[in-house]
């Protein structure tokens, strides 16, 4: 049974840990280091992070470590949806609005989101840009970050654990937790319940981060408007990484287009409260 | 509606899809009328019929355009493109005395992120789902997404705001 909870804030969203006994203090700074440092590269809602330097020119820029699983995720889900999901999609949230002051208009000129080789490669370590680009990392960031704080939960040696980043989450334990499936449309409600152990459930929804007319953060890199044939999606995965990913991927390509590169379950919602579900998915939907 | 299958090629452009579509879908049948004799199960079959028969789908006696073909109703999935991208349909075709006597064709996905993989996936079930009170389910997390960014969430309330005044 998961005893001690700590709750904090960290890019912008709350979270909590579950726990067994109390996390240490030093563990717990440790915890706060990892999510600045991952913020201080990856966020384009800082002036002084890396994203936004490169954002401002061309050029060949190194990345820390933990880039490398992140940007190889992004290629295999970029290619399994045809170039539907690609971190190429920043400037265009920012032209739709969902910019670092969180203006949340549209600009009346729309910008195009480039094809991933036209403009950038990926050697491993470095990032080499033929032009200003502005990368988001959003669709599988969140997810990352998950993993990469229990991996310091568990150099304190905190081996069970429940790190709830504002709805993914990523559990390590004897003992399952269930989880509800938020209904898209009304928080007060859930479309199902996942029995998570030793895995990661990760969601991802059109409707909430939406400001209006049809704009939501979830955008076809082929076309650059938001998507609008799944409201909302789940994915099982064994890390944060991959399950926050696919539930981004699912928005744009069917389960068995993902299922080449990725072991996962999931669930996806239609506008006409229609579910798609693998059927090894751990738990039950209300239908 | 009686349409000799001779008569459909000469239709409108629409139509012609049909008959294309149609006639591919009897290729199909003869190749299902193939793995029918070697005793695997047709899977050209249906079980409803306008004339009251229900067909096996092993009625192709064999594949050339001069065939004749045994009475029934017979359905298969299909694809086109179309201009707005790959398009999977449904065929199902009553046949009478090697006579078209009806037929129907829809479009199997309305979502088009489906792509023809998706009816093969052997896990994945569809159904209308129905929300409960989380306050009833014995759970102690969630997963979703209502807890966004409050950055995002302040200024949406704040346009809100804006706009009312």
């Amino acid at each position: 049974m998961q005893r001690a909870e700590w709750s904090f804030e960290a890019i912008g969203a709350p979270w909590r840990i579950s726990t067994p006994g109390e996390i240490s203090d030093a563990t717990r700074d440790a915890v706060t280091a990892r999510i600045d440092a991952f913020d201080a590269v990856y966020s384009r809602f800082r002036a002084d992070s890396l994203v936004t330097r490169i954002a401002e020119a061309p050029g060949t820029w190194s990345f820390p470590r933990d880039a490398a699983p992140l940007f190889s995720l992004y290629r295999s889900l970029y290619t399994a949806t045809e170039g539907a999901m690609s971190p190429l999609v920043g400037a265009r949230l920012e032209n739709l609005g969902y910019d670092r002051d969180y203006t949340l208009q549209a600009r009346n000129e729309a910008v195009d989101v480039p094809a991933w080789d036209d403009i950038m490669q990926w050697d491993g370590s470095r990032l080499t840009t033929s032009a200003p680009v502005l990368v988001d990392v959003g669709a599988a960031g969140k997810g990352y970050l998950v993993d990469l704080v229990a991996e310091v939960l568990r150099d304190g040696g905190v081996d069970e654990y429940l790190v709830d980043a504002s709805g993914d989450l990523l559990h390590h334990g004897d003992e399952p937790v269930r989880v509800g499936l938020e209904h898209p449309l009304d928080p007060d409600q859930a479309i199902g319940v996942c029995e998570l152990q030793n895995a990661s459930i990760c969601a991802s929804a059109t409707n909430r981060r939406a400001w209006g007319d049809g704009l939501h953060h979830i955008l076809d890199a082929t076309t650059g408007e938001p998507t609008s044939t799944v409201t909302a999606t789940w994915a099982v995965a064994s890390s944060g990484l991959v399950a926050d990913g696919l539930a981004t991927a699912l928005f744009f390509a069917a389960a068995p287009a993902l299922s080449v590169d990725f072991t996962f379950d999931y669930v996806r919602m239609f506008p006409d409260s229609r579910v798609e579900y693998s059927r090894t998915f751990p738990g039950e939907l209300f239908t | 509606m009686n349409i000799p299958l001779t008569t459909l090629k000469s239709r409108t452009a629409r139509t012609a899809f049909v008959a294309f579509a149609g006639l591919s879908v009897v290729g199909t049948l003869a190749g299902c009328s193939a793995a029918a004799t070697t005793g695997s199960a047709g899977s050209g079959t249906s079980g409803s019929s306008s004339n009251g028969s229900t067909s096996s789908g092993s009625g192709a006696t064999t594949s050339s355009s001069t065939a004749s073909y045994k009475d029934g109703t017979y359905s298969a999935p299909g694809s086109y493109v179309s201009p707005g991208g790959n398009e999977q349909i449904k065929v199902t075709l009553t046949l009478a005395k090697n006579i078209i006597t009806a037929m129907d064709v829809v479009t199997v996905h309305a979502d088009p992120t489906a792509t023809g993989y998706e009816k093969q996936f052997e896990g994945g079930i569809s159904a209308v789902t129905v929300g409960k009170n989380i306050n009833t389910l014995n759970i102690g997390v969630v997963a979703g997404s209502s807890l966004t960014s409050q950055g995002f969430n302040k200024a949406l309330a704040t346009i809100k705001a804006d706009a009312k005044s």
